[in-house]
């Protein structure tokens, strides 16, 4: 009778908590990221952010020496792929030291903008993707320092992704490699264009709306194209990547194309946010 | 101290653990999911009725840091809790691997439920070929992890050693 009762009591708790993730989920739809829920996660975030930082100063020695044995394996390859890389830069170097003018040329050519007028907020990377399934990283900097939702993200080497949650504190930044970001690009020197696709963790970008009839090649150089075409649509110019490989199976109306991204997303320490606001076509 | 005093600590401590510690220690890109956990070992130490209401708070937690929509963790994360708490009675007497197991089995049903219920609000990113990395490595890392999970619960709702799971026997 008592088991009955428990039973009974315990399903009733179930059913109210349900239907009241149902509605929130619902409310949360209709809001947008504005509201009182946005105002929840921007509290949490910020209250919590000391205690993180704490952590993270502690931890991250550890964490680093925990990630060197997990990933030794890979460690050694990339040491190996490294290495043959220093060998060919430095080849190239030897062989085209116009290379930088030439790729300068091609920008103005087509007409994107350069990102060294923009104002930018220099940001330490406190915190690595907390969730399993979403490639993002927290910011140090937040509204108090000027830095607004949308904004891109770069480090030297290109881009990084863009701001999609700032607190007074913090920002958060969906790396282009999240699974849900897709960015419009231009190759070079072909000047195709096509979209940027994410599609995890230490994975290449899959580049889409390639024609198979595009001439494009191993080491072409992908830049923000400033087009409508991906959800996120950035300023021109800002280097994405490089292409790692460009293939045209039988019967298939566009290329398979890759590109490595340009920023090392799986070590950022330090980067910068762009004082300027993407709009979301999505 | 009343086991609803404890809560709150115990909430606070796996957030930071959540949000700070275990993305330090990942695995093939993959951490513990520390609040899935709270969950489960509440529905295991606690019952149905906990399992579920530690879940749902665990949850809201969990999607404060998550750009899905708000209350998905909760919803998937109180369903597991209840669920696991459903045959708490049946593994209360267990050997010491069988709440291990459960632990196991269970986180890896609570990411396929979150993926699958994501999906079905249209976040269809969640459903990819890393969904299997990502069920079998936070159900392996959340069995590893349980025994101590299990023993912060069992302080949280003040069970006794004996009568409860017999982790140590």
């Amino acid at each position: 009778m008592a088991l009955s009762r428990r039973n009974g009591r315990s399903r009733a708790t179930l059913v109210f908590l349900v239907l009241t993730s149902m509605t929130v989920i619902t409310l949360d739809f209709r809001g947008q990221d504005s509201g009182i829920i946005g105002d929840v996660r921007r509290v949490a975030t910020d209250a919590l952010a000391p205690v993180r930082d704490g952590a993270d100063k502690v931890l991250s020695p550890v964490g680093n020496a925990f990630s060197g044995i997990t990933d030794y394996g890979d460690l050694k390859d990339e040491n190996a792929r490294l290495r043959a890389r220093i060998a060919d830069l430095e080849g190239q170097r030897l062989r085209s030291a116009d290379a930088e003018a030439e790729r300068k040329a091609l920008i103005e050519l087509n007409g994107l903008d350069y990102l060294g007028n923009l104002p930018t907020v220099a940001a330490r990377v406190v915190s690595a993707p907390v969730s399993n399934f979403e490639q993002t990283i927290e910011l140090d900097r937040g509204t108090n320092h000027g830095v607004r939702t949308g904004m891109p993200v770069v480090t030297g080497a290109g881009l990084v992704g863009h701001v999609v949650e700032v607190s007074g504190r913090r920002s958060l930044v969906r790396l282009v490699s999240d699974p849900s970001s897709s960015v419009g690009v231009r190759l070079l020197p072909s000047g195709e264009s096509g979209i940027a696709d994410g599609e995890g963790p230490r994975r290449q970008l899959g580049v889409g709306f390639i024609a198979t009839n595009a001439k494009v090649a191993r080491g072409d150089l992908a830049f923000t194209s400033g087009l409508e075409g991906g959800s996120d649509l950035y300023p021109a110019g800002i280097p994405v990547g490089r292409v790692t490989s460009a293939s045209s199976p039988p019967g298939e109306l566009e290329q398979h194309v890759e590109l490595r991204p340009a920023a090392d997303l799986a070590h950022l320490r330090f980067v910068k946010v762009v004082k300027t606001k993407i709009r979301n076509g999505a | 101290m009343s086991p609803s005093l404890r809560i709150p600590p115990v909430l606070l401590v796996a957030a930071v653990l959540h949000t700070a510690v275990m993305p330090q220690f990942r695995v093939l890109d993959t951490a513990p999911d520390v609040l899935l956990l709270l969950a489960i070992s509440a529905g295991l130490v606690g019952g149905a009725d906990r399992g579920a209401t530690m879940g749902f708070m665990a949850g809201l937690l969990a999607d404060c840091f998550l750009q899905t929509p708000f209350c998905l963790s909760a919803l998937a994360y109180c369903l597991v809790g209840w669920s696991v708490g459903i045959f708490q009675a049946r593994i209360l007497h267990a050997t010491w691997w069988i709440p291990m197991l459960t632990t196991g089995v269970a986180a890896a049903a609570g990411i396929l439920l979150y993926a699958g219920l994501g999906a079905v609000v249209g976040q269809t990113q969640l459903i990819s070929t890393r969904l299997v990395t990502v069920v079998a490595m936070v159900a392996v890392l959340d069995a590893v992890l349980s025994p101590l999970a299990i023993r912060a619960m069992r302080w949280t709702f003040d069970v006794e050693q004996r009568g409860a799971i017999l982790l140590t026997r």
